[in-house]
């Protein structure tokens, strides 16, 4: 029966090409764009921690100033950074299961046998457990270990990309690298490694690229290395040396702490709000205590790394699709009316409504079948168009745009699933048309 | 003409007369939104930067050897770009207009943290700096070269310039409307700051800031690094920029030059990408939206015609003229619109008001709302057109025809 239902509704196709092509139109349209702006939704929703995302937690604590909350829109928001004095502090506790302090810094590198040019590397300062912490892939070599954060010993892990510009690509442990008036020895290097967003230093851009090296925190306050990434201060302070930078209220480091049980979370976060109202007692956290443990999830959220234009660009999208879908109920209601008379004469020939109403299904759902298709295949355009064009040279989020088949099957699912829901009511209004009276004017 | 014949045979199709009301409803909602947002974002995008952004480019010097002689390299390197062809001028400079990374410091109009007080970007540059930016002076004079101070110290040295050159927005949050020219600003420590002119219109680092009208120029040059800003002749930059990039490496190739070097006019698409993508998304859906709700209103006009024309050929037969069966089926659409608009009146001010909690927006302006209502008016007229007089050639003889 469905073969032959299937060749009615081409027959009908034929008779109406252009009103049949708006409907498919009205259908892929409205799909596309819901393709396009889900794709870029969930490219930014996306939360690279998977299911460590419930045990990994930033710390953030109310360090700023009295007069003026952190986020202006969010009073009770406090900031996403921490200073170095609070970072040394929270790392000295012995409760979490693994822990990484860090900030951004960089500079120029280059080797003692000119073997490469000099280069900008950004610079990751942090400790031990950042590589096992955020799983971190390794080609060659491995991590240093926690006795290296110590001495510091002069270890590096390069980035595959900063490898292959300084040593060719070939595995360079146990080669020697210069920075800073200081000799390094490559120690690992790592694989092709792009979290997005970058969920660990959401403060200097949620979809800025990776550092080139990463360098045993430690080594920060020895060689005096500056932050190259966000800082910001609100205290009047001379910082007039390092050291006094250090020792400022200013904030630019992150703080991680890997919490494996419920307890262990409660009574870090215990020992946070301890540690601050003890820091209250030497003039220090002018303002209420408000602290924070956020989880990927959470901080995620916390630092709005999906922005509310995506999130109207989706409400804008579904609003589309819904004019498509309420378009096509119209024109569908239209056709089978003015089709009427043949399902006159269908019933008169003794077609049950049952049967009159299965065809006129079948009828939409090929033409939502159809629309999805060229929906999906619209909007895979639409997806690639935007990568080219804005991402080439403006937004590093939409480079990373996913471009993967699921999304395709996805979308003409809903399409085909849309468009039998749009066929419903037209389909039951015809099949209960009484046959007389058609027959009677013919 | 009645409206209740209209009424009564609308009623015969009401699935059909509801699915169109609830479209128009719909399209209301998305663009009165949409156009409001999109004029929004354009306005924005479109604001003048006061900086001669199309004719600029810039790009990091970092050396990196010990003892370098920083500061012969930044006079060498100087006067060697200031003399290439096509460059109007060139400066170094810690950060670049429009660029979205730079910083800023407060300041207070009086001393002791007093008075009004206010952020600015920070320009710190030498006496080329005004003119390598292409900004306008409303008053005032600019640097001349014993205003700069070089220092072979590291940048993160504390420093207080003795004047600045500030722009207008700047100038307004700390005197408001009185001149700032001569006046003496304050950092947070109290060292004053003498305003020696005043830019009349120049935007900062970061254009999503609601303060990037306010910034400041000083002169003071520090290693180990800056950024090189070059403006150049209208249509020469591509050229120029080649140019110093190869005469950059060859005067002295250890230090490291950034490449590609940046184009302003980059930097500042790149700034406004996000609001140039939401506008041009708006844009686009707002226009499919528009044709799809005129083609659903044009076929639902097209089926009552078809399904009518016994009756119109009736009511033709009975003496109704042509201008009366093209009233009947406009009249039936403007019906039909004006319950749609109706509910999309309350779409689009729940849709409105759900945005500007979104993004603490100015509530939907109701002049938009009542352009969207007399344009959908007007559409759906325009849709209906075509079918109606399509209706009017139906010949009086139909009415004794069967179909």
């Amino acid at each position: 029966m469905f073969g032959y239902y299937l060749r009615l509704a081409l027959a009908s196709f034929k008779r109406n090409p252009g009103l049949t092509a708006l409907m498919v139109m009205a259908i892929a349209l409205g799909i596309s764009v819901c393709m396009i702006t889900l794709t870029t939704y969930r490219a930014a929703a996306k939360n690279p921690a998977g299911d460590r995302s419930s045990i990994l937690f930033a710390a953030s604590i109310d360090s700023w100033d009295p007069e003026d909350s952190y986020e202006s829109y969010d009073k009770s928001l406090a900031p996403t950074m921490l200073t170095y004095r609070d970072a040394r502090a929270l790392y000295a506790s012995d409760i979490p299961d693994r822990k990484v302090i860090m900030y951004r810094s960089g500079g120029i590198y280059t080797r003692a046998d000119k073997g490469m040019e000099p280069q900008y590397f950004r610079t990751r300062m942090t400790t031990a457990d950042f590589f096992g912490m955020f799983e971190v892939p390794f080609l060659y070599g491995g991590p240093w270990d926690a006795k290296a954060d110590t001495g510091p010993d002069p270890v590096i892990v390069l980035s595959k990309d900063a490898n292959q510009k300084a040593f060719g690509g070939a595995n360079s442990v146990g080669k020697v690298i210069h920075w800073e008036k200081r000799d390094f020895r490559v120690i690992g290097v790592l694989d092709t490694w792009e979290p997005m967003p970058k969920y660990f230093d959401v403060s200097n851009g949620s979809f800025e690229a990776m550092e080139g090296a990463y360098i045993p925190f430690a080594w920060g306050p020895i060689l005096e290395l500056s932050s190259h990434g966000n800082t910001n201060c609100w205290k009047t302070e001379v910082i007039d040396s390092y050291q006094a930078f250090l020792n400022s209220e200013c904030i630019w480091f992150h703080g991680w702490f890997e919490l494996r049980s419920a307890e262990k979370q409660r009574a870090f976060k215990e020992g946070l709000d301890n540690y601050v109202l003890d820091q209250k007692k030497h003039g220090r956290f002018p303002r209420p205590l408000n602290n924070y443990l956020y989880d990927v999830d959470g901080w995620l959220k916390r630092n709005k790394v999906v922005d509310d234009d995506n999130k109207a660009m989706l409400v804008l999208a579904f609003a589309f699709l819904a004019v498509c879908l309420v378009n096509t109920v119209g024109l569908l209601l239209a056709k089978f009316l003015n089709a009427a008379p043949t399902a006159g004469v269908r019933r008169a020939l003794g077609a049950s409504r049952r049967d009159i109403f299965w065809q006129h299904l079948t009828e939409s759902g090929v033409v939502a079948l159809a629309g999805g298709l060229v929906g999906g295949l619209l909007g895979i355009a639409g997806v690639w168009a935007l990568r080219a064009w804005y991402g080439r040279f403006v937004d590093e989020a939409l480079r990373a745009l996913p471009f993967d088949a699921n999304n395709f099957l996805i979308i003409v699912a809903i399409a085909v699933g849309a468009g039998v829901l749009a066929g419903l009511y037209p389909a039951w209004r015809i099949g209960r048309a009484a046959p007389a009276s058609y027959l009677k004017v013919q | 003409m009645g409206i209740r014949p209209i009424l009564s045979a609308l009623m015969r199709n009401r699935a059909g007369a509801i699915l169109v009301a609830l479209q128009i409803a719909i399209t209301l909602a998305i663009i009165v939104n949409a156009i409001y947002l999109t004029t929004q974002r354009v306005t924005k995008i479109g604001r003048p930067s006061g900086v001669d952004d199309q004719n600029i480019f810039a790009f990091w010097v970092t050396t990196y050897e010990k003892d370098y002689d920083y500061l012969g390299m930044l006079r060498d390197d100087m006067s060697m770009i200031r003399q290439m062809p096509d460059v109007v001028d060139a400066a170094p400079m810690n950060q670049v207009p429009l660029s979205g990374s730079g910083n800023s410091s407060g300041y207070y109009s009086l001393p002791d943290k007093k008075g009004e007080n206010s952020p600015a970007n920070t320009y710190s540059t030498d006496d080329h700096g005004a003119r390598a930016l292409g900004v306008t002076l409303s008053a005032g004079r600019d640097f001349e070269p014993n205003d700069v101070v070089y220092t072979t110290a590291d940048a993160r040295a504390p420093f207080t310039p003795a004047s600045a050159i500030i722009s207008s927005g700047f100038a307004k949050a700390l005197f408001k409307n009185e001149p700032a020219l001569g006046k003496d600003f304050y950092d947070d420590q109290s060292h004053p700051i003498r305003v020696i002119g005043v830019i009349s219109h120049m935007q900062g680092s970061w254009v999503g800031w609601d303060k990037v009208d306010r910034t400041m120029l000083f002169t003071y040059i520090a290693p180990p690094s800056t950024q090189y800003v070059i403006r150049v002749k209208p249509g020469s930059i591509d050229r120029v920029m080649a140019a110093v990039e190869v005469a950059m490496r060859k005067r002295d190739p250890n230090r490291v030059i950034e490449t590609p070097m940046r184009k302003m006019s980059d930097m500042k698409r790149r700034s406004y990408a996000g609001d140039s993508l939401m506008a041009v998304t708006l844009t686009t859906v707002t226009a499919l939206v528009v044709v799809f709700s005129s083609l659903g209103i044009f076929g639902l006009a097209t089926f009552n015609v078809n399904s009518r024309t016994r009756q119109i050929g009736t009511r033709r037969a009975v003496g109704a003229r042509r201008y009366d069966i093209v009233q009947y089926f406009l009249a039936e659409n403007w019906l039909i619109t004006t319950v749609g608009v109706i509910v999309g009146c309350g779409l689009a001010l729940a849709a409105g008001y759900w945005l500007s909690t979104q993004y603490q927006l100015p509530r939907l302006d109701l002049y938009y709302l009542v352009g969207g209502v007399l344009g959908l008016w007007a559409l759906g007229q325009l849709a209906a057109w075509q079918p109606a007089l399509r209706a009017a050639k139906v010949s009086p003889a139909m009415a004794t025809r069967n179909i």
